[in-house]
């Protein structure tokens, strides 16, 4: 009698999971990112633009009647959490997702998403392999390092002969970075160290005094905010007075709340300020008004989740390949502007500027 | 560049001793790793970030930055003594008895809980620890020593001393040795074993906690992942040492972080984790007890 009970709850347990992850009258989208861990503010501020998106075509009545459901995943940041996630997350049959955060969770997961038909759009994943692999359903609304690496190294240029230190962290995306950012250098500018930090560590004084050792003009750092803020911290500690140049993984105000003081100064490339384009300060204030601070990849999240949910929109059982050609071949209308595609799935614009630190705030670099 | 290699390294170590000497201690007495106390650390330095927000007093910090961080380190102590205590009745004690692998598994199953309680209930973001010290340190020509540095070089070899001094001299020290030795026995002569241990979580706890206070002033930053990290290598250190060897843990702390130093400065900071760990194994190959660690005939 008892092991009877037992399975009928299991089987309820099983219906009640199974008919929760169909959606039935719903049309069903995701966020992948790091909501635990180290870049849980990235994950944090993508989740938010997602959910404002969804919130505004539901007051607007859904599609076709149908009302969006956003399911969130969390892939810690981890290449392999976020391939089971992906896993998961067409198990439960979404359309498209919006995400991952981390080149190197993008890049395992997309080629699940693509073989299952599943849209992904990440809305920070620079490195370039994350398009270049030729999958049909994968699309970007950010840049690519070997755009953002070539601003970094032609920001360089005025400062003539000078040397600099690389640093990264071995992952694809900070480690791809400093490789372009070395690449496009040019023959004027020495190279006086290249080395390579743990993710997650926090006392970097070691590496650093071999930094301090060989008096380099610039040290450039591939990764995110949390070692470029200790990382910038620390050097200043040591008595390194040289130029800290990062890129978008380290533009975030908490990098500045990590390194204090010793951010001012700071280079960091990111896209062109969001506040000097007219269809933005809309996102902005709402976003504001409801999540407070807006955060690095805020608004790209919100812009590709309203690219798939568009192109939803325009058919409604589209497949995969539907969906993605709809989302190749339109020009959106979003709120950084116009976003076309390029046949690989990157947007055909996609400028960086140098942004530097001043009294504590992020500013463009004039 | 060597000598600031070395006393980077030197900090390191004092950090990773201090962690590692709860890890001992508690090997010592009941045969336990208790993976729990690298969460313990973490916990410490997280009571660091609150006592000085909460604190607020800016001013206090700004002028007496060395008793704002004495306090919260002896808060913190107080505090993860406390969570040490509770950890070894409510995790360790109802297994007493039961077998080496069981305690074992609780104190894994311990750390994820403790980790996840810290980051359900505080927030899974950086909790940025206040700069009390503003960059004040000594520069002696190419070598620069911040004031966290120094307070990490004070403060950790006062407080490995009064351990030694605690364990050699004392009553108390007297009954943890006796209890290490063989707790029977031991409680057969008196000493109540219950107590000892519970005596030896907390001040391993409060060892760790203030390791984590003094880590936080010196980094800025605290999570809550950075106990697991900062558990591994302390029992690294431990192990290296000679695990349930009090001045073992200490060494093995020194020399872990001399290690890692000099391999991340002179080789590449890549396999900075690389080099400890291969020493540890070249170490447990020659000397399988450890650096200090003697062969123990098997208790019966």
């Amino acid at each position: 009698m008892r092991r009877f009970f037992l399975l009928a709850l299991f089987l309820i347990v099983l219906f009640w999971i199974s008919s929760g992850c169909k959606g039935g009258s719903h049309i069903v989208i995701g966020y992948a990112a790091p909501m635990t861990g180290e870049s849980a503010k990235m994950g944090d501020d993508i989740s938010k633009g997602v959910l404002l998106a969804v919130e505004e075509w539901n007051t607007k009545g859904g599609i076709h009647g149908k009302k969006i459901r956003v399911e969130g995943y969390d892939d810690r940041a981890d290449p392999k959490e976020a391939v089971s996630v992906a896993q998961r997350a067409i198990s439960q049959g979404v359309r498209g997702v919006i995400g991952h955060y981390n080149s190197s969770c993008t890049i395992p997961a997309s080629n699940l998403y693509d073989e299952a038909g599943v849209i992904m759009i990440t809305p920070a994943s620079t490195n370039p392999q994350v398009t270049s692999r030729g999958l049909k359903h994968i699309f970007r609304v950010c840049g690519r390092d070997d755009q953002q690496g070539k601003t970094m190294a032609d920001a360089l240029q005025p400062l003539g002969k000078i040397k600099v230190a690389i640093l990264h962290d071995k992952t694809t995306y900070g480690q791809g970075l400093a490789d372009e950012f070395r690449k496009h250098l040019s023959s004027d500018i020495q190279v006086v160290l290249y080395e390579a930090i743990q993710r997650g560590d926090k006392d970097f004084s070691a590496v650093l005094t071999k930094v301090k050792s060989v008096q380099p003009n610039v040290v450039m750092f591939g990764g995110l905010y949390p070692e470029g803020g200790l990382i910038t911290k620390q050097m200043r500690d040591l008595g390194i007075s040289s130029i800290f140049l990062s890129g978008d993984g380290t533009y975030d105000p908490e990098y500045i709340r990590i390194a204090g003081k010793a951010a001012e100064g700071a280079w960091l490339t990111y896209a062109p300020p969001a506040d000097e384009i007219p269809t933005a300060k809309e996102f902005l204030k709402n976003y504001q008004a409801k999540y407070g601070e807006v955060g690095p990849y805020s608004l790209f999240a919100y812009d590709a989740a309203n690219i798939l949910l568009g192109a939803i929109a325009k058919k409604v059982d589209a497949s995969g390949l539907e969906l993605a050609n709809i989302i190749r071949s339109t020009q959106w209308q979003a709120a950084m502007g116009t976003i076309e595609f390029t046949e690989q799935g990157d947007p055909k614009q996609a400028p960086y500027v140098m942004w530097t630190v001043e009294n504590g705030k992020l500013v463009v670099k004039k | 560049m060597l000598i600031q290699q070395l006393i980077n390294g030197i900090v390191l170590g004092c950090v990773y001793a201090l962690i590692a000497l709860g890890y001992t201690m508690v090997y010592g007495i009941m045969q336990l790793i208790n993976f729990a106390h690298g969460e313990i650390y973490m916990i410490g330095a997280f009571v660091g970030v609150i006592g000085l927000g909460w604190w607020g007093a800016e001013w206090l910090i700004t002028t007496n930055p060395w008793i704002v961080l004495s306090v919260a380190a002896l808060g913190a102590a107080l505090f993860a003594g406390g969570w040490g205590l509770a950890l070894e009745r409510l995790a360790y004690r109802p297994l007493r008895g039961a077998g080496r692998l069981q305690p074992l598994i609780t104190a894994l199953g311990a750390s994820i809980f403790l980790q996840n309680f810290v980051m359900v209930s505080l927030g899974a973001r950086e909790k940025v620890f206040p700069d009390l010290f503003h960059g004040k340190g000594i520069q002696l020509s190419t070598i620069t020593l911040s004031a966290s540095q120094i307070a990490i070089l004070v403060v950790a070899p006062l407080l490995m001393l009064g351990l030694t001094f605690l364990v050699k001299r004392t009553k108390l020290g007297i009954a943890m040795r006796a209890t290490a030795q063989d707790l029977k026995m031991a409680s057969l002569c008196g000493i109540n074993p219950q107590s000892i241990i519970a005596v030896t979580f907390v001040l391993g706890s409060a060892l760790a906690a203030i390791a984590g206070v003094l880590v936080g002033s010196l980094y800025g930053v605290v999570s809550f992942y950075i106990g697991y990290q900062a558990g591994l290598k302390a029992f690294t250190a431990a192990v290296l040492g000679g695990i349930g060897n009090i001045p073992g843990a200490m060494l093995g702390g020194f020399v872990l972080g001399m290690i890692e130093a000099l391999g991340a400065g002179y080789i590449s900071s890549e396999y900075k984790d690389v080099y400890a760990f291969v020493v540890l194994i070249i170490i447990l190959l020659l000397k399988p007890g450890g650096l200090l660690g003697e062969r123990v005939a098997e208790k019966v």
